[in-house]
Formats: C-alpha cells, sequence, structure tokens
C-alpha cells in the first residue's frame, strides 16, 4: 500500500519563485516535492519508478504543459498532472482535461483546492500502484507453473469461450483426463479458485500480452 | 422647295426659251409699234410740209404779181394816174397767174381799177371807178385775152369805194404786205384770200393799194388728192380757227344770218374726228407759232395721229392740220404682228415641248443612277442593275458609291456583331430622352430584362433613387458633347441593385445635330461588393485590433501579475503552517497570514475580472473562403508595402474553406505582414519581396508569409508577451498572433531564415464538411 510519504509532487514552472514558494509550502504539509524549471529538465532527470504527479505550468517556453502531456502519454508514463496557468483558456483546459489531467488550476489558487487535487492524484496513483503490485504477483505465480501448465494457463486465458478439458486436450493433443489434472494444479499455484477468476486477473495484469 | 433635276431641266429647257421667245415677241411688239407710229408721224409730217410747201407755191405767184405791179408803180414805169396803163398790167398779171381770180388797184382818191376773171361776155373783165369831187363813176369793160374789148357797161348804181375796204384798210395800217382773212368770194361763192400792198410815192408818201384775189378751191382740191393713209385728211386753218379747206368742200361753207356764205369754225365741223383733233387748239398763237404741234389721240376706238404745221404771215396765211388713223399706217403690220405672236407662241410650244423632251432624255440616266443608287442603299449591290445609259461621271460615282455603301455595310456587320458578342453591355440611347434604340444581349442579362423589354424602357427606368442625378448629368453629357463616364447604382427588374459603370458619348449627323448616344456597359456590382467587404474587414480590424491589444495587455498582465500573487499565497501558506507548528502560535500572526492570503486572492479576483471584461468579445467561428480573406487583406496593406516599395505577391489556390473567426485571423495575417514589410524596410535587401503562400494540409491550411528581411535573433522568445525584437515594439503583436491562432484551434510557427528568407507560418483548420 502506498503511503503519502512515499508520493512525490513535481512541480515544473519556469518561474523560480513559483518553484520555490509551491516547494516550501507543499514540504510543509509533508509532501515529498521535486522541481524543475522546464520540460525538458523533468524528462532528463526525474526517476520513473517513483510514484508521485506533477504539478505543472501550462505557459511555458520551448515546450509548454500540454506538449509534455503529450509526450508523457506517447511514453506511456501514466503519472496525473495538476495543470497550473497565469491565464487560463477553457479551450486548453478542456484539451488538458480530454488528455488525462486531474485538474486546471488558475494562479493563484487556493491551498484547499491544491491539496484537493493532489490527493486525487495520489489516490490515483495508489491504485495503479496497487495493479502493477497484483500484476507482479500473478506474474511471479506464473513463473511457478511448469511448460504444460503454463500452456494450459494460456490456451484458457486466451479461449475463455471453450475451457472444456475435452476441448482443450484436442487442441493440445493431450487427453482431457491429464488436462483436468494440470489445471488443478495450476489453480492451485496461481491462488484462485476458479479458472474464471484466472481469466479475469490474467487479463487485468496483461499477462499474456 | 427642292427641284428635282428633271424638273429643272424641264422649267430650264422649255421655261426659259419660252420667255426668251415671249420676250422678243413682245420686243418686237412693243418697238415695232413705236417705229410704226414714228413713222406715221413722220409721214403725215411730211404730208403736211409738202401742203404747206404746195401753198406757198400756189400763193406764191399771186405775191409775185403784186409786187411786180407795186414796184412798176413806184418806180413809175406804169403811172398810177393812168388808168389804162394800170389796167393793162393789171391785165397781164391775170393772164400769167391763173391762180389769181382778179387784182384791183385803189387809191387815196378813191378811184379803183379792178380787173377779174368773167364766164359772161368774155374772159375778163375790168371794173373802173373814178372819183372827182362827189362824183363816182362807174365803168365795166369785158376783154377777151387778147385784150380786146367784147363789152362795155356802166353801172350807175356802183358806189364802191376802195379805201373802206378791209384789205385796203389793213395795207394802208401796216404800211406793209398783208393777207386777208380768208372769205368766200360772194360771186363765185368759192373760198378765196386777198393780198393787199401799199404803194408808196417816191418820197415814201401813201398813194394807194394793190390787192390781189386768190381762190383757195384750189387748195382744197390738192389736199383732197393728197393720199394720207387710206383715210387721213389734211385741211387748211386760218388763224381765226376757220376751216378753210377741207377735201369735203361742202363741210366748210355755211350761211350766215344776213345769208351770206362763211367758212365754219373747226369746232363746229361735220368731221368729228377733225373736231376732237384740232378743236380745242387755242386760235392764233398757235398759228403764228413756227412751231409743229404732234399729237396722237383716241376716238371712238380708234388710234389717230395728227400735226398742224402753222405757216407764216408773209408766205402762208393759215395752217396746215393733218390727221390720220394710225390704222391706216400699222393695220396691217398689227395684223402681220398678231399672226407672228400666233406663231411664235406656236414655236414656243413646240420647242417647249422638245424642251421638256430633252429634258426628260438628259434626266433619264441619272433618274435610273438614282433608282439604282437607291437599290445599293439597300443593299443590293448587283452589278446587273446597271443602266445601259448613263454618264461616264455617273458610272465613277455609282462605283465610289457601291464600294463606300458596300464598305459602309460590312462595318455594320462588325459594329453589329460587336455590339451582341461584346462581353460588356451595349446600348444605343436616344439623346433627348434616355430611350434605349438598341441594347445587346449582355446588358438585359445585367439588368435582368429581356432585350425586348429594354427597347421598351428608357434609362429612367432603372435608376436607382438616390442616383437620381445620374440622369440628369447623363443629360447634360448629351446636349453638351462631354463623354459620360460614371459608376452609379440602378436597379435590375427584380430590384436588386447593381453599380454599373456606364460610359457613354454622343454621336452627331454631319449636320452635327445628336443621332444617339453610344453607351457600353461593365457591371461592376462584385468589384463593388468585395471593396465593401474590404472595408468592413478594415473597420472590424480596426475595432478588433482596439479592443483586442487592450484584451491583449490585460491577459498579459493577468499573467505577469498572477504569477508573484501564486507565490505570494504559496509563501503564506507555508509561514502559516510554519507559525502553526510552534508550541504556543502567535494569534495575531496568524491573523496577519490569513489577511495576506485573502488580499492576494482578492487582487487576482480583480485581475480576472479585468479580464472576464475583455474576453466577451472573442467573435463567433464560422466557416469561410480563406483565399478571399488574404486578398482582402492584402489589399488594406497595399498602401503601406508601395510607401516602401515592397511588393506583395499573393497566388491564390484551390483551397478547401476553413473554420474561424475572419476578422481574428485577418488580424494575424495583418500582423505578420506588417511585421514583414518593417522588416523589409529595415534591411538593405535588394529583393523588397514579401510572398505570401497557402499550402493545404491534411486537416488545415499552411499559410506562410515569407520576406526578405534579415531574420529574428534566435534569443527572443518571439510569441512571448512584451519582448519584441523591434526597437519601438510592445512584444505584444506576436503574442497576440498566437493567442489568436491558438483560439481558433491553430499553431504558429517561425522558420529561420534559409536562403535569404524567413517565414511565418500558422494554420487554420478546415472546416469539417457536414
Amino acid at each position: 500500500m502506498l503511503r503519502i510519504k512515499e508520493f512525490t509532487v513535481y512541480v515544473i514552472d519556469d518561474e523560480e519563485d513559483i518553484r520555490k514558494s509551491l516547494t516550501r509550502s507543499l514540504t510543509k504539509r509533508g509532501y515529498q516535492v521535486e522541481s524543475f524549471s522546464s520540460a525538458h529538465e523533468f524528462l532528463e532527470n526525474h526517476d520513473q519508478d517513483k510514484p508521485g504527479c506533477l504539478l505543472l505550468d501550462y505557459g511555458m517556453p520551448e515546450m509548454n504543459g500540454l506538449e509534455l502531456q503529450e509526450k508523457l502519454n506517447e511514453m506511456e508514463l501514466s503519472i496525473p498532472i495538476i495543470f497550473m496557468t497565469g491565464h487560463g483558456g477553457i479551450p486548453e483546459s478542456v484539451k488538458a482535461i480530454k488528455a488525462g489531467a486531474i485538474d486546471f488550476l488558475e494562479k493563484p489558487f487556493q491551498q484547499k483546492v491544491l491539496i484537493a487535487a493532489i490527493k486525487s492524484a495520489f489516490e490515483r496513483v495508489s491504485v495503479i500502484n496497487q495493479d502493477v503490485e497484483d500484476a507482479k504477483a500473478l506474474k511471479a505465480k506464473f513463473e511457478t507453473l511448469t511448460t504444460r501448465e503454463k500452456e494450459i494457463a494460456q490456451f484458457i486465458v486466451q479461449n475463455p469461450a471453450d475451457t472444456s478439458s475435452k476441448n482443450i486436450g484436442r487442441q493440445l493433443d493431450v487427453s482431457p483426463r491429464t488436462i483436468d489434472h494440470h489445471r488443478a494444479r495450476v489453480l492451485e499455484k496461481m491462488d484462485v479458485t476458479s479458472v474464471a477468476e484466472l481469466i479475469e486477473k490474467a487479463l487485468k495484469s496483461n499477462l499474456f500480452s | 422647295m427642292k427641284l428635282s433635276l428633271g424638273a429643272i431641266l424641264a422649267i430650264w429647257l422649255s421655261g426659259l426659251q419660252f420667255v426668251a421667245v415671249l420676250f422678243v415677241v413682245s420686243f418686237y411688239f412693243v418697238s415695232s409699234e413705236r417705229v410704226l407710229l414714228d413713222h406715221a408721224t413722220t409721214l403725215i409730217g411730211e404730208v403736211g410740209r409738202s401742203s404747206t410747201e404746195h401753198s406757198k407755191g400756189f400763193l406764191e405767184p399771186a405775191i409775185r404779181a403784186t409786187e411786180l405791179a407795186k414796184r412798176l408803180i413806184e418806180s413809175d414805169i406804169v403811172k398810177s394816174e393812168d388808168t389804162e396803163e394800170l389796167e393793162k398790167l393789171l391785165f397781164q398779171q391775170m393772164q400769167v397767174v391763173p391762180q389769181l381770180s382778179g387784182m384791183y388797184y385803189g387809191d387815196d382818191a378813191g378811184n379803183f381799177v379792178y380787173v377779174m376773171r368773167s364766164e359772161k361776155h368774155a374772159e375778163f373783165r375790168t371794173k373802173l371807178v373814178h372819183r372827182s369831187g362827189g362824183d363816182v363813176s362807174t365803168e365795166l369793160i369785158w376783154r377777151d385775152k387778147n385784150y380786146d374789148i367784147a363789152e362795155i357797161a356802166v353801172d350807175p348804181d356802183d358806189n364802191f369805194d376802195p379805201r373802206v375796204r378791209p384789205w385796203y384798210m389793213d395795207a394802208k395800217q401796216e404800211q406793209n404786205f398783208v393777207w386777208t382773212a380768208p372769205y368766200i368770194f360772194f360771186s363765185s361763192q368759192r373760198p378765196g384770200i386777198t393780198a393787199a400792198t401799199p404803194i408808196l410815192s417816191s418820197a415814201g408818201q401813201f398813194k394807194g393799194v394793190i390787192g390781189v384775189d386768190i381762190e383757195i378751191d384750189e387748195i382744197s382740191r390738192f389736199l383732197s388728192s393728197l393720199d394720207i393713209g387710206d383715210t387721213g385728211i389734211a385741211m387748211a386753218l386760218s388763224g381765226d380757227r376757220d376751216v378753210i379747206a377741207h377735201p369735203t368742200t361742202n363741210f366748210i361753207r355755211q350761211t350766215n344770218k344776213e345769208n351770206a356764205l362763211q367758212f365754219i369754225k373747226i369746232d363746229q365741223l361735220e368731221d368729228l374726228v377733225a373736231r376732237e383733233a384740232f378743236g380745242n387748239l387755242p386760235s392764233l398763237d398757235q398759228v403764228t407759232s413756227e412751231q409743229e404741234i404732234e399729237s396722237e389721240f383716241q376716238y371712238n376706238d380708234g388710234k389717230y395721229a395728227s400735226i398742224l404745221i402753222p405757216g407764216s404771215n408773209h408766205d402762208l396765211p393759215w395752217s396746215i392740220a393733218i390727221y390720220a388713223p394710225l390704222s391706216d399706217f400699222i393695220g396691217g403690220i398689227e395684223e402681220n404682228r398678231t399672226r407672228n405672236i400666233w406663231i411664235a407662241m406656236t414655236i414656243a410650244m413646240v420647242t417647249g415641248l422638245i424642251g421638256l423632251k430633252i429634258a426628260n432624255r438628259i434626266n433619264k440616266p441619272i433618274r435610273d443612277f438614282a433608282v439604282r443608287a437607291g437599290l445599293v442603299a439597300s443593299g443590293d449591290v448587283s452589278k446587273s442593275n446597271a443602266s445601259a445609259q448613263t454618264y461616264p461621271e455617273l458610272e465613277e460615282v455609282s462605283e465610289t458609291l457601291a464600294s463606300e455603301i458596300a464598305q459602309r455595310k460590312t462595318f455594320e456587320r462588325i459594329y453589329g456583331r460587336t455590339f451582341s458578342l461584346a462581353s460588356r453591355g451595349m446600348a444605343q440611347l436616344s439623346p433627348n430622352d434616355g430611350h434605349f434604340i438598341q441594347v445587346n444581349q449582355q446588358l438585359a442579362d445585367i439588368l435582368g430584362y429581356t432585350t425586348d423589354e429594354m427597347v421598351e424602357m428608357s434609362i429612367n427606368d432603372i435608376l436607382h433613387p438616390e442616383d437620381a442625378d445620374s440622369y440628369i448629368s447623363f443629360q447634360k453629357t448629351m446636349h453638351d458633347d462631354y463623354e459620360y463616364n460614371q459608376e452609379k447604382r440602378y436597379l435590375r427588374k427584380n430590384g436588386d441593385i447593381v453599380w454599373l459603370q456606364v460610359n457613354a458619348f454622343l454621336i452627331r449627323d454631319q449636320k452635327g445635330e445628336p443621332l444617339y448616344a453610344v453607351a457600353t456597359i461593365d457591371n461592376r456590382t462584385a468589384q463593388k461588393k468585395a471593396e465593401s467587404k474590404i472595408n468592413e474587414l478594415s473597420r472590424d480590424l480596426s475595432h478588433f485590433s482596439r479592443v483586442n491589444m487592450m484584451g491583449q495587455m490585460a491577459e498579459g498582465l493577468a499573467h505577469e501579475l498572477n504569477q508573484p500573487l501564486t507565490s505570494i499565497t504559496q509563501n503564506v501558506d507555508a509561514a502559516l503552517l510554519t507559525v502553526n507548528e510552534q508550541p504556543s502560535a502567535d494569534p495575531e500572526l496568524v491573523e496577519i497570514l490569513e489577511d495576506m492570503d485573502r488580499q492576494a486572492h482578492h487582487g487576482a479576483e480583480i485581475i480576472r475580472a479585468l479580464r472576464g471584461l475583455v474576453r466577451k468579445d472573442e467573435g463567433e467561428q464560422t466557416k469561410f473562403d480563406l483565399t478571399e480573406l488574404l486578398d482582402q487583406t492584402l489589399q488594406l496593406l497595399k498602401p503601406e508595402a508601395n510607401e516602401f516599395d515592397i511588393s506583395i505577391s499573393f497566388e491564390p489556390q484551390n483551397i478547401p474553406d476553413v473554420f474561424g473567426n475572419r476578422v481574428q485571423v485577418a488580424q494575424v495575417v495583418m500582423n505578420l505582414t506588417r511585421n514583414a514589410i518593417e522588416a523589409v524596410e529595415t534591411s538593405n535587401a535588394k529583393k523588397r519581396k514579401i510572398v505570401i503562400k497557402t499550402k493545404p494540409q491534411p486537416e488545415c491550411i499552411e499559410v506562410h508569409v515569407i520576406d526578405t528581411g534579415p531574420g529574428i535573433d534566435p534569443s527572443v522568445d518571439l510569441f512571448a508577451q512584451f519582448e519584441s525584437s523591434k526597437r519601438d515594439g510592445m512584444g505584444l503583436g506576436l503574442s497576440l498572433s498566437r493567442t489568436l491562432i491558438e483560439a481558433n484551434g491553430g499553431k504558429i510557427w517561425y522558420e529561420p531564415k534559409i536562403k535569404g528568407r524567413s517565414r511565418f507560418c500558422f494554420t487554420i483548420p478546415t472546416a469539417v464538411i457536414n
């Protein structure tokens, strides 16, 4: 379970006063804060494994907030973004929210609004984080299966319409009895109670994709 | 009135010779009459003068006889006292001079010797009267021609006294030769006259008077023998207006109260013509004068000429008067003349007819020519109508005319085709009322009528009510001969307004009278609309730039102020947390910090309100034609570019419509192009050129503004507010442009200088087809 202390707020703003004051106030409230003066600096230096959110200024030279959002989406880095803008325009905010932004804050903002946004980001990261850990666990259990068991588990997940022993045996050229036996072993090793649960967990964790 | 050549020829050829003949005839008529009359008068005058001469010749021997007797007596060759010698002398004279009817001598003592012709006893008779004392003896002696006595008698009753006779007294009184007034002899009852001359002694003393009696019947006979025309009459008139000789002798005698014969007065003469001719002549004056009196007069429809030749006292004691009817002289000639006039008239008629015929002959080729000219003029130029008989001169004229007309026809055909095929509207107009005489299809199309409808209309019918003065200026043009060239509003059939550029000028005929006006008409409506669109755009842009510049400044300020306000609020927040961490937080400090936070936010609210105020004017977004907008915008910039000798070129491309706010996009184009103009202007580049290009992309259109300016320093953040590479720039233009382009869903960027050209580009989304 992710804890607030492990959650980092990445402040990206070209203006130093903003970075400094935000770092100060958020640190006081117990957040890990890292600040960057540009999108490029962030991309080059931040630690992808550290859970956190972006507190991103919209209007910056070279690469603005929106462009950074696009870039991160391209890189499949699902880090929640809270936009800040000095002159918030509705079209930009709509675009940003559509692309997955948590919120679009107009400077100067009330502190409680900022905190609420950060909390909502934290929750989203927490959920993502849990999913990632669950997938990791499932993967670890899957690795404990024999080759034949892996083969049968994969077949079941990828062909959820017909999971009868007869069908699986015919497809894999193995007798249905042997399939029954292996399947029981797989369910046991994967720590699931039914084939349906196996399929659900495997799909959620993208076990075979 | 103009006469045809035929009429002129006829009138002149026949009329002129008719007039000539008439003139000659009448001249002949008048002049011949004059000559004839003169001739008649001369003739009468000559007759008169010869009569006078004859009369003189008749009287002359008698005068000579008295003169001779007088000389013989006065020179005492014959003694006046010797009666016998006197008788012999008188007898001799009587023998020699047959005119004498008697000759006598009377002396102062009253003695009288008288020899006269006799018809009784012998040829002559002598009467001798002797006076001595108171006794008077009268002896009569008849002698034959040999002077032999045939009879002697004594008349005791006769006491004739010569001294009381008029001839004696006259001669004595005058002491000279005298004529008595003519009278009618008592004895012979014939007219006669007495001449008397006084006899003087050698001492000059009066002794007696010699007298002769002359019978003047002879004169009447002579006068009647004269041939004066057919019926001319010659007369002799005494000084007392007595007619003493007349061809009709009976006329001149009458019996007076005493039963004596006497001459008749001219105004009592039975010859009425003579009475008319000479009746009112005064008596003596005329006779004594030497003047001949000629006259012409009218009597009873007859014309007469008359002459009066007065005699002289000595030679001729009377006047000769002659009259004659003119018809006697010119009657034949007048007849001849009448005949001649008839002949002349006939000749005139005949020659007149010939003249007409000739005129017709002369005129015929001309008439044919006129007919031919008519045919040619109506377009039949074929040679088959050529008349065989014509004149070479006309032939040439005809040729020229035909080729002229052929040329004109060609021209008219070309003109007609030009008229109907012209790409512009054309019309022929009446210069007086502006009525359409002819219009071409193009004009009818422009105005939405058919050509048939239009020729029933006048320019008045298509005038726009607010441009009605254009008709007045058209009228003025048509009358002052200016060229009319104006762009005005007119109304189409459906009531739409069209802007027409009307160029009209007046065609005049050879006399300078206005014939019609030719107008070429261009439809300027599209241009007018474009112009008005450009003007509208210009207005919108200036309004927009005014509002937006303020908005942009507010926006920029808001951004700049919001940054520090954000820092303040964050710092306040941090401060509050810090204070609250203290075991005994100072409540006053907390309150101060909370106030600061509230006030910072209050400031931010004010800025937000200001920004909201300006942002209202964002305008609506629509689908529009970007090419048209670029064209219009560049039209507005042309003057600035021209001022700096910079050319702006834009090649329109076929691109789809775009979606956005026209005015905002126009503002961006304006900003970028204006920057480009300024950039080129500051550079010393040879090429001073700005090129605008459009480039279709999948979902948008790229617009490039390319200039030959110096490019931009890379260190400048072009699109940031309050950043400028220009000395006096505010740094709002590009930042505003970016705001605008982004608001319209596009992007804007700068491509640094490559090959001497730097370019600003922006995109604008294409309109989604519904």
